[in-house]
This record gives C-alpha cells, structure tokens and sequence, in this order.
C-alpha cells in the first residue's frame, strides 16, 4: 500500500502511455495479418462461384477474369442436364435421414450407459471404445465388404448406414457421454423417486435436456456423411444409386457428348454440393463449435 | 489419454455378493450397451480378426481363402517395391503437412484470441473451407493449380515465374500440392477451433502476473501461452498423425496416386491391391501392417508427451 503511494503519479501515467502505443501497433499488426490470411482462406471460394459463371472459353483465356462478363447460370442447369446431380443429391439426402436418427439414438443409450450407470466391465469397454479411433479403417474394411458381398448388400445404402445404428461411432458417444455427465445426478435420482425407470428418465428427463449435444451430433452425422466419399465409392456401382460426392468425382472424369472443357461446369457441380453444408453452418453456426469444444478438451 | 483413464470411476466392487442396486446397474448399464455392443463385434472385432486371417491366406473373395501361413507378409517386405514407394510417400505427406497443420492452426487461433472487435467474422472466414467436401476441394483446386489455365500459375507468371510449378502434374510437386489444398481446408478448422478453446482455458491471472514481471507480448506467448497449450498441441498431433497417414480421397481423386507413383500412399496401394486386382489377402496383410505402425507411433508419442506436455494445476 506504502509503495503504491509513494509513486509518482507522472510516472505511471508515462509507463502507460508507452504500453497504450505498443498496444496500438499490436493491435493493427494483428488486424493486418488478420485480413491477408482471412482473403487467402476466401479467395478459392469465391474463385469457385466466379469460375462457375463464366464460359469457358473465357476460363481458358491468357488474361483471367475476376468477375465473369456476363454470369452465366445456364452452367448450372447444364450440370443438371450433363448427369444426374439432383439424384445424387437426393441419395445424398436419403442416406443422412437414415443415419441421423440412428446416430441420435444408438449414441444416445451408449453415452447414457456409460454416463449413468456403474456397472462391472464399464471401464475396460470405455477404453475399447476410445481405442477404436486409433485403429485404420482399412482393418476391417476387407472382411466387411466380404461379409456385405455374401449377404447381396453391395449396392444397397446398408453398409453405409448400418453403423449408425449400432452405436454411430466412438466419437459421438464420447461426446455424447461428456455432456451427460454435465447434467446435474440429483435429477435422474428425482425422477427416480417419483417412480420412473431408466428408460423413462432418459427420455423424459435427460433427452430434452440434451437438445443442444444432439442438435450437434446431427450435424456432425450430416457433414460426415455429405462428406463421405470411400464407402460409397466401393459399395456403389450403379450411377443411379451414387451419392453428390461420388457422382462430382464421376463427373470429374467421364467422357460426355461434348469434348468442351468443362472446368466452368465442375466449379458449378463443387458449389452445388457445397451449398448444402454452408447453408447448414449459417443456420447453425454456435452448434459446429460447441461440439469440438464438448469432445475434444478433456481427453 | 492417459489422464483420461485414471479420471474413470471404477465400478463399485466392494463387498463379495452384489446388492441389488449393484445388479440394478449391471442390468440397465448392459442394456443400453447392446447396440454398440453389436456394431463392436459385429464390425470391429470380427472384421478385424477376420482380415487377420485373411492376411494369412490367398483370397480373391470369389473362391474361398487359401492359407499361405506368412507368405503376404514376407513379400511385403521383401518383393513389393511399391510397399517401401508408398510407406515413404505416405510418411513425407504426414510428415510434413500434420506439423505446419498444427502449427499454422495454433498460429490463427493465437491470432483471433486477441481481444479485438470484428474477429468472429474473421473466424467464420477461417472456418469456412473447412466446410467444403474434399471431393469439391479436389475439384477446386485442381483448377486453381490447373498447369496452363489456373489462377495461381497465371499469377506467377505476372510476377515473372516464367516457368511455375506443375503441381498436380508434376512428380515433385504432386504431394505438395496436396499438403496445400490440406492446409486451406484444415488450418482454420475444427483444429483451429480447439487451440481456440486450449487458449480460453489459460487463467488471465497468469498473464497479470507476468505484465507484473515486466513481460511483453513475446515473453507472454514463450513462457505462458505456449506451455499451457502443449495438452491442445499434443491432442491435435495425434489425431492428425492418424488421419494423416491414412489419407486417400485427396489423392485418389485429385491424381489417382500418380503422376507416376507421387502421390500413391500406402491407402491407396492397399485399395488398389484389394479393389482393383482383387488380392484381398495380401491387401489385408497392409492393412494389419499399418494398424501397427499407426498404434505404435501413437503409443510412441504418448510415451513421448512425457517429457513436454505440461497440465497446469494436473
């Protein structure tokens, strides 16, 4: 108390002259890289709707343009009508009505168990589970689709959804089980002094509580699934059942009528699959980051 | 995960008979286990040990498995050239791109921890490439790196590159290439995102307490932010060497694996050998081996950790 007083106030006031002008500096040095790095991140996208306005003849010219002369959103029905993009769209959509649900409950009952009850065997199946992140998928990959050739289910949508019904994935029980954990016991022990099973409690008590940790699991289950490109690919021959991924890459490379350059068209097919998950992340925005902040942080 | 599994309750065991509450638990806990239960065996475990048997035998699923005893594995490592190509290759693109991912994630997000207004734009500015599916990211990005045509060579050439990469076409250019079409989608990610958290986590009073000591910004990050954020930086290291090692959609449709042998990881010579000549075999004889190489190196660096992970107040 003695030290602070016998202070010169000048001095101080000096001392915080010179901190407020380094601060300064900080703060627009910040702001700079801030903008160069954020332009960089932006440019390809907006490179991508660019390209896909434009002819390709002015694509494949020496002298590029930033902004298309005339936009043209012919481009866009022309990928409709070069392949059949709204199918794989639609299956796209069909396949995350399946796996969204499935996700949503299998998760749900795993992460309850593992939250809620003390049961023997509890933690070694936990660090099971946890330890099937670490192992590569091409390890089981082989004998799945062995088993999924002997029961006639190449080219039919179950092995890309049955295992979002069985548990849909370590990662989401996890973060699942996290958030659960969260919720404060004295309800479930309320609710259970009232008369109601576990079942009654996880549906009546925890579930509506846990709208936030779901709405995220949805999500993740939407993007993973939108994203996914190697399943598909070898479960899926026939074009008309491919997914929006596996039908860009299609599209990438077969020949069509027309020998045209068709990098305007490609760049439309990108942002029509892109339109989805965007779309998605600005309704939903809070949601992306709570689920990493949820899962990632106590391991 | 080490902390992780000590922070585990462990089940109540005392006593020898089981009251009932504790066989009340049993009953519900393994209830509601029974889904994952299922997938665990029913697509894990049995897969697993069946593609270990598999890996023993000739295989090409339409007639039945022939055993060969160790044969898949000793021309592994003795009559497969590319087995060492792809194992190499695969290791320069994890090698390289996981370290300047983690690095140039924790880079923005110190960036954007800044007390500043305007910056959750910047970090929906950030976070946005991250969105696109990498099957779309391909497709982009072979146009912007396209030889001829693309934006970035054409640009280069205006800054008087006369002769500018290749990229995608270009054997020394084909992994770089992809390294950077990574870092564009995953640098302001989901790992971005957690170094963000990490750096939320740090007690401001630690920050008072060194402005006190006289630090400046410098001191601050050296000394204060970046040893407690060695957790976040172990965390993203790991994951990202896992998905690092077994990329395969980039380069299966960006390049195919070639040109050449460039960029045909050791995902993409198992998937060839198992989809496209049908050895399922020999292909699972890879994909045993590489599920102890990706164990073992995750296991090496926990063990590693040790020595610079720092858990304040842990």
């Amino acid at each position: 108390m003695a030290a602070t007083l016998d202070r010169l106030p000048s001095a101080d006031i000096q001392i915080d002259v010179q901190r407020r002008g380094r601060n300064q500096i900080q703060m627009a040095l910040t702001y700079i890289l801030l903008t160069i790095a954020s332009l960089l991140f932006a440019f390809p996208l907006f490179w991508t709707v660019s390209s896909s306005l434009q002819t390709w003849q002015e694509l494949r010219s020496f002298t590029p343009h930033l902004l298309p002369v005339v936009p043209q959103w012919g481009n866009y029905a022309q990928v409709f009508e070069s392949v059949p993009f709204a199918r794989w769209l639609g299956n796209s959509f069909l396949i995350t009505a399946i796996t969204i649900p499935g996700t949503i409950i299998t998760a749900s009952l795993t992460a309850y168990s593992f939250a809620r009850f003390n049961y023997i065997g509890k933690e070694f199946w936990f660090v099971l589970m946890l330890g099937t992140l670490m192992i590569p998928s091409q390890v089981t990959l082989i004998p799945q689709y062995v088993l999924f050739f002997n029961l006639k289910l190449i080219n039919t949508y179950v092995p890309l959804t049955i295992g979002s019904w069985l548990g849909g994935g370590a990662f989401m029980i996890f973060l699942l089980r996290q958030f659960i954990m969260s919720i404060p016991k004295d309800l479930d022990e309320a609710a259970l002094m009232d008369g109601a099973n576990p079942v009654r409690i996880l549906r009546s008590v925890l579930l509506p509580l846990m709208k936030p940790a779901l709405t995220t699991v949805a999500i993740l289950q939407f993007l993973n699934d939108w994203n996914e490109f190697f399943a598909p690919f070898i479960y899926l021959s026939r074009s008309h059942l491919f997914t929006a991924a596996v039908g860009l890459r299609f599209f990438q490379n077969i020949p069509l009528e027309t020998t045209d350059p068709r990098d305007h068209l490609l760049m439309a097919a990108a942002a029509i699959m892109t339109i989805p998950v965007i779309t998605l992340f600005a309704m939903a925005q809070r949601y992306f980051i709570q689920g990493v902040v949820l899962s990632g942080l106590k391991i | 995960m080490a902390t992780l599994t000590s922070r585990l309750k462990v089940p109540g065991m005392s006593g020898g008979l089981l009251t009932t509450r504790q066989r009340r638990e049993n009953f519900y806990g393994y209830l509601f286990l029974t889904p994952w239960l299922l997938g665990f065996f029913g697509l894990f475990i049995g897969p697993g040990l069946g593609s270990f048997y598999f890996s023993l035998t000739k295989y090409d699923v339409l007639s039945s498995p022939q055993w060969i005893g160790l044969d898949n594995y000793i021309t592994m490592f003795t009559d497969d050239p590319l087995f060492w190509t792809s194992l190499g290759r695969t290791f320069y693109y994890a090698g390289l791109g996981v370290p300047l991912g983690v690095i140039g994630s924790m880079f923005l997000a110190i960036l954007l921890n800044a007390k500043l207004r305007g910056l959750a734009t910047y970090r929906t500015l950030f976070f946005m490439p991250s969105l696109v599916p990498i099957v779309a990211s391909v497709v982009l990005w072979k146009w912007l790196l396209n030889d001829d045509f693309g934006i970035i060579n054409q640009t280069l050439n205006d800054l008087g590159w006369s002769d500018p990469p290749g990229w995608f076409g270009d054997r020394r250019w084909a992994i770089p290439s992809l390294i950077l079409m990574g870092l564009w989608q995953g640098l302001g990610g989901t790992r971005m995102i957690i170094f963000l958290a990490g750096l939320q986590g740090i007690p401001e009073t630690l920050y008072e307490a060194a402005s006190i000591d006289g630090a400046n910004a410098y001191h601050k990050l050296l000394h204060v932010t970046l040893p407690l954020l060695t957790p976040t930086i172990f965390f993203n290291m790991v994951l990202g060497v896992i998905g690092g090692l077994q990329v395969f959609t980039a380069a299966f449709v960006a390049t195919e694996g070639g040109p050449g042998f460039a960029t045909t990881f050791y995902s993409l010579h198992l998937y060839r050998h198992a989809f496209d000549y049908w050895n399922m075999g020999y292909a699972s004889a890879l994909a045993w081996f590489f599920a102890i190489v990706i164990v073992s190196l995750t296991i090496w660096q926990l063990r590693l950790s040790r020595r610079w992970v720092f858990y304040y107040g842990g």
